[in-house]
């Protein structure tokens, strides 16, 4: 259930309380949750509820791991799709009719910029389109030495992805099967390269996003909330210095949605009380509540659109963020294809790989693997 | 070779085994039964956890089995060679091949004779200082591999480590260590040398002292030197301590995983990628159970070839 266990239990006491049901919370790290599934699957041995981040989701829908839902919604009204952020309505996140899980937090990408460098520069809003972009990156690498514009951190798989929608186009045609073969594909490699070919960007794969943004070194990057947390707490000299804008765009600014579900062990004897259990969480009331304790933002539109959310300037660019934001598709083929991607454009900015014959052989592997 | 006469030694100890096999025709007897129970328990456990698993692996590796797979056993199809052909198929694969082959290249000499040549310094004294020093050396054996990454991520760190930070004091450009794909080969392969000596050192420091002074007295009346008597009496001596130490250390970077997993996740794009990381991607990052059985198979006939080359190549020299 991600890192935060005793949070989750301080959020449940009333459930345990009201409906006499006792919960067990256990936290697994996200690191370790992919090994926890493999046992839990093989061994039908699992929780009754579990939340799966939206990468793993394909994993687990595909393991047949997750009851479906969709015939018990009509007495949980908590549960109906119409309630949930249309990115990821719960229609969006499953096969055709099933519900094999419902949407618990939501999660996206902003842009973060260090607002005394860039008045220093003269820049005085953040950049909105890709032009701008590429323009305040060029300038701000003017800076020096050891200055750069940007930071492209090299395990970023949704970020080129981000780049795709934000051309205009999608990683899946229309017969729902991973293409990469599309002019707004190759437009946004175009762009995601030029920071590389201009200098613009870190080249060493360990250098350090926060490091980089606290240090000034890189002070624009794209990132997620957890990022404006690492910030608070690890540099709180920081403060004031920095702010989060909505994605710069191109056709459209289009960011990730990252968050995670909930959904039932399709082992579980207890499903009535599980449903209860998604019911509860899925409350406005809840959702905001869990806000409150561990800062994860809700997943559904009443709670996100409460005003106690809008009261936090950093909170109304993630919320306004979140409402033109899309998952990765969930499907098991995505996750070695986006590597793949990501491997692809790294030898190209690298190690100077020829663009044409890489991308042709990615585009050769993307058909292969799904065959 | 083995048309060679057996030497005397050889041929006593030879010498029961006919009359044992005579035992066994005029009826068993007790005493025959025991040696088996003496290798049973070994056996059963070789068998359960060394034999079994590999039958598994091995069909596994003909199937398409994946998390759905573990789930409803129904899904999973036989696929002939299909995995392998993929396998043999993929630049990663050969990548990760090649970089386990470099590793080794640089990684297993530098064990032996930095192991040896510590040991022997280590020998010339057993006073307390020098006592001090070995457990000094083998503390990185028994310090947690994932605290030994870290702390060795933050000092070779590009960006804030302290080794870059130090060089920068004398006026030395960075070096980017982990980042770099030919410089962190060597970063990670010396991280995995200095853990690995420890062991090693211990090793040959209890070879070491079963060698009699006699033989280095022997020498010394002869007129060897210090370098002399290492070369003609200590390595000769040490002779089965270096072939376990070479075929132990082989063994365990021909599987090489933790310090690339923990240092650089077998970046940059893939140049610290060992066999074994690349298994482990494939298994439990993309579920693809039946493809990474291949690979894991294809690395065990590997390691079992080198290995019963370097078995034969050892009774040839002891011969």
């Amino acid at each position: 259930m991600g890192d935060d266990g005793s949070k989750f239990e301080q959020l449940v006491e009333d459930f345990s309380r009201i409906f006499d049901i006792r919960i067990d919370v256990d936290a697994i790290p996200w690191d370790n949750v992919n090994e926890k599934l493999t046992t839990a699957v093989a061994s039908g041995n699992g929780p009754d509820v579990m939340q799966i981040g939206l990468s793993h989701l394909p994993a687990v829908v595909d393991a047949g791991a997750l009851a479906d839902l969709a015939p018990l919604t009509d007495a949980h009204p908590n549960l109906a799709p119409g309630r949930f952020l249309d990115s990821v309505a719960p229609d969006r996140l499953n096969p055709a009719g099933r519900m094999l899980s419902v949407p618990w937090i939501s999660d996206t990408r902003v842009l973060f910029y260090r607002t005394d460098i860039l008045t220093e520069q003269g820049l005085g809003e953040p950049p909105a389109t890709w032009e701008q972009l590429r323009a305040y990156a060029t300038k701000l690498a003017a800076r020096g030495k050891g200055a750069y514009g940007y930071h492209i951190p090299q395990w970023d798989v949704p970020l080129p992805v981000q780049f795709i929608w934000q051309a205009g186009g999608d990683v899946t045609d229309a017969s729902g099967k991973i293409n990469l073969d599309t002019p707004e594909f190759r437009r946004a490699v175009d762009f995601y390269l030029s920071f590389y070919a201009d200098d613009l960007v870190p080249i060493a794969s360990d250098f350090d996003q926060t490091q980089g943004f606290v240090s000034g070194a890189t002070p624009m990057l794209i990132s997620g909330p957890y990022l404006a947390t690492a910030l608070t707490e690890q540099a709180p000299e920081l403060a004031g210095k920095w702010a989060v804008a909505r994605l710069p765009g191109a056709e459209a600014s289009t960011a990730l949605y990252a968050g995670s579900t909930l959904g039932v062990f399709s082992n579980s004897t207890k499903t009535e009380a599980s449903i209860q259990l998604l019911s509860y969480l899925t409350d406005p009331e809840t959702q905001l509540r869990w806000y409150a304790l561990n800062g994860e933002l809700p997943a559904v539109t009443a709670a996100l659109n409460d005003p106690a959310l809008a009261a936090d300037p950093f909170v109304r660019v993630y919320v306004e963020q979140l409402a033109d934001a899309r998952p990765l598709p969930v499907s098991s083929a995505w996750d070695p294809i986006g590597q793949k991607m990501l491997s692809a454009l790294n030898r190209i900015a690298l190690q100077g790989a020829n663009p044409e014959a890489t991308l042709a052989e990615l585009h050769q592997e993307v058909t292969d693997l799904q065959q | 070779m083995t048309e060679v006469p057996p030497i005397a030694g050889t041929a006593t100890r030879r010498a029961p085994q006919p009359a044992a096999g005579a035992v066994v025709r005029g009826g068993l007897r007790r005493g025959a039964l025991v040696p088996y129970l003496f290798v049973g328990p070994a056996f059963v456990l070789l068998v359960v956890f060394g034999v079994v698993p590999i039958l598994v692996a091995a069909c596994v590796s003909v199937t398409d089995l994946d998390l759905r797979g573990l789930g409803d056993p129904a899904t999973v199809r036989f696929i002939g060679l299909d995995n392998y052909q993929r396998l043999f198929g993929d630049a990663e694969f050969w990548s990760a091949l090649g970089n386990t082959g470099i590793f080794i290249v640089l990684g297993v000499p530098a064990i032996i004779i930095g192991s040896l040549a510590v040991a022997i310094a280590l020998n010339t004294s057993s006073s307390r200082f020098f006592r001090f020093l070995t457990g000094f050396y083998f503390l990185p054996a028994v310090t947690a591999v994932v605290a030994i990454s870290l702390i060795w991520g933050y000092l070779l760190n590009g960006q804030f480590g302290l080794i870059n930070y130090l060089l920068g004091v004398v006026g030395v450009e960075p070096v980017p260590w982990l980042s770099d794909p030919i410089t962190a080969k060597f970063s990670v392969a010396l991280v995995a040398v200095w853990r690995a000596s420890g062991l090693n050192i211990v090793i040959f420091l209890a070879a070491l002292r079963s060698i009699l002074r006699e033989y280095y007295e022997a020498a010394s009346l002869d007129g060897a030197g210090e370098w002399r008597k290492i070369i003609s009496v200590t390595v000769p001596l040490l002779r089965f301590a270096i072939f376990f130490v070479t075929v132990t250390t082989l063994i365990g970077w021909m599987q090489f995983f933790d310090e690339p997993y923990v240092l650089t996740r077998g970046g940059p794009t893939g140049a610290t990628t060992s066999i074994s990381l690349y298994i482990y991607q494939q298994g439990f990052q993309f579920n693809e159970f039946g493809f990474a059985s291949a690979a894991s198979l294809v690395l065990f006939v590997i390691i079992f070839v080198v290995t019963a080359i370097q078995l034969r190549a050892g009774r040839f020299a002891h011969e």
